[in-house]
């Protein structure tokens, strides 16, 4: 079976790597930016299964990247995920698949790619 | 055609009757920078003022847990004071100042009985059948009571404390709430109370229940806005410690791993303990911001000042290639502060302006005379200056325009010069760059430090 490809976007340089780790562990075909612009990069030349973003970024934040996602890839589910509980209920976050606040156990998180992705 | 008139009158031609004046010092008492204590003396003066709406005495009670608290009487303890207090009242062209501190002295005063008489007075507000004075607010009613010694619902205590057989209770309502009570008597000039007196009383029953719910509702917006900004500092410090938490989480998770090299180990125990001291840093700069304890500025070496801070911020100088120009004016040597919470705020501004310029750039660091008076030190650099719509908002905790900010440097270099009674002035220009100048005492004030 091919790999599913996941894109994750985190600023945080040691969280890209556990996330990169982890993920490729479970059996994706990761690949890890560090912010909204090198997504969009790679978001136009290749074709992801499944998007994993944060919110808060420098230059452009996750909400701006959702939006041009969106107009590129209507189809690519993505998942927030961020370190900020309040933002959950805000409308702009609607268009995301699913918003998981940042764990230190990352079952959660992994398991809801596989509910989106398989 | 249209006609503007001041909307606060002072000058009132001389027909104009004695309760519209009242009415109007009561009415713009409100908007004098009073205390709730003081407007609510100005309504009792009027009640009382010999001249006025002509009631001798006036209590005032305000509820308090559930029952009438005595909080002050106005009013004479016999003819003799009468006299003299209603001379000074009815002098022609007294102000609202001028009564206002003329009670305010006589409730505060040692020798007003009166007032001391009610202090410990309370009833109850939620008895099953209350007693008067608490039965008017507690059944939002304006009561006259007359022959009280022969009325049953006139409370013991109270007739003994006010010693008059005709009085009249006014209560003092929010939209919903009893907020408190005026009870008036003519006890000194026997004069029995009329219709006319009953109208004016409650007019002034009303504005006082007004300004009362007003400062009740002020309160509880200054306690609403603190809940507020602790809730924003609540969610800010939780997002700061969530990141570090996950990551050490996660790669602790690694360790647990028997598969996992002895270099991945290696790598993973190195990550956990940056991120464990990055945990520190946020702490130290949240206990460092919440604990500004400066007791007495003192003198502080500014050459020494400079050499500490230059040399802590050396290695982020030299990452990004940046030139660090420093100047300290002849003569000037100490600038009046805190030794460690002043070199602490000049180095969050140098570490703000490193962040600001691109590599290569000159950052300076200068000591400076003003007026004699101020040093001045000043930190400028030529980086990218503060966007124009953050500029307002730069000294407020949790504002950054940094991502990973916490919005608590300024914060804190603001708390820190101002406990040196000091001042800070930002001059900043998009594309150019940003100095801050930190303004603190050359030498002491006179009389404001201790040598």
């Amino acid at each position: 079976m091919k790999k599913k490809k996941l894109l994750i976007v985190e600023d945080e340089k040691n969280l890209c790597l556990l996330y990169k780790e982890e993920l490729t562990k479970e059996g994706y075909q990761v690949t890890a930016v560090s912010d909204a612009d090198s997504a969009l990069k790679q978001i136009k030349t290749k074709a992801f299964d499944l998007i994993i973003t944060d919110i808060r970024m420098p230059a452009r934040n996750g909400i701006e990247l959702i939006t041009q996602i969106m107009a590129l890839r209507k189809d690519v589910p993505i998942i927030i995920n961020t370190a900020y509980q309040s933002y959950k209920h805000d409308f702009m976050t609607w268009a995301a698949d699913a918003y998981i606040v940042k764990s230190a156990s990352l079952d959660e998180l992994k398991a809801k790619i596989k509910e989106l992705v398989g | 055609m249209i006609e503007r008139y001041h909307l606060f009158l002072h000058d009132f031609p001389q027909e104009t009757s004695k309760e519209l004046q009242l009415f109007s010092i009561i009415a713009q008492s409100f908007f004098q920078p009073f205390s709730l204590m003081d407007n609510l003396l100005v309504i009792m003066t009027a009640l009382t003022a010999g001249s006025g709406l002509g009631f001798n005495r006036a209590m005032l009670f305000l509820a308090k847990r559930g029952a009438l608290q005595g909080t002050y009487w106005l009013g004479p303890a016999s003819l003799e004071e009468a006299e003299s207090i209603w001379r000074v009242l009815s002098t022609p062209g007294i102000g609202y100042y001028e009564i206002i501190e003329h009670n305010r002295a006589l409730v505060s005063a040692d020798a007003d009985t009166l007032t001391k008489r009610i202090k410990s007075l309370t009833f109850p507000l939620d008895q099953n059948e209350p007693q008067l004075p608490a039965l008017a607010a507690a059944s939002k009613e304006i009561i006259l009571v007359k022959e009280a010694s022969n009325e049953p619902l006139v409370d013991r205590r109270f007739l003994e404390t006010i010693a008059a057989e005709e009085f009249l209770c006014i209560p003092l309502v929010g939209k919903e709430e009893i907020l408190g009570e005026i009870v008036l008597d003519n006890a000194i000039t026997r004069r029995p109370i009329e219709n006319r007196d009953i109208e004016l009383a409650s007019l002034c029953g009303l504005i006082a229940g007004n300004f009362i719910y007003t400062s009740h509702l002020q309160r509880r917006i200054v306690e609403m806005k603190k809940v507020a900004a602790m809730g924003e500092m609540a969610m800010f410090v939780t997002h700061q410690l969530r990141n570090p938490l996950v990551t050490i989480g996660g790669f602790a998770d690694q360790l647990l791993d028997p598969r996992s090299s002895a270099a991945k180990r290696e790598r993973n125990l190195k990550i956990i303990r940056a991120e464990i001291r990055r945990l520190e840093r946020i702490l130290l700069r949240l206990t460092q911001f919440l604990k500004v304890d400066i007791k007495e500025p003192v003198p502080v070496d500014i050459r020494e000042m400079f050499k500490l801070v230059s040399q802590a911020v050396r290695p982020r100088l030299a990452g990004k290639k940046l030139t660090l120009k420093t100047e300290i004016e002849p003569g000037l040597n100490s600038a009046f502060c805190d030794p460690i919470h002043a070199g602490e705020a000049l180095r969050n501004i140098l570490d703000n302006a490193i962040d600001a310029v691109d590599v290569g750039g000159t950052i300076e660091l200068r000591a400076y005379r003003e007026n004699d008076e101020w040093a001045v030190l000043s930190v400028r650099d030529n980086g990218k200056g503060i966007p124009e719509r953050v500029k307002e908002k730069i000294f407020e905790a949790f504002v950054s325009t940094k991502e990973k900010g916490m919005g608590l440097g300024l914060a804190y270099v603001k708390r820190v010069v101002e406990a040196c009674r000091g001042r800070i002035v930002v001059d900043s220009q998009e594309g150019q760059g940003t100095t801050f100048r930190l303004y603190f005492r050359a030498k002491p004030k006179e009389g404001e430090f201790k040598p």
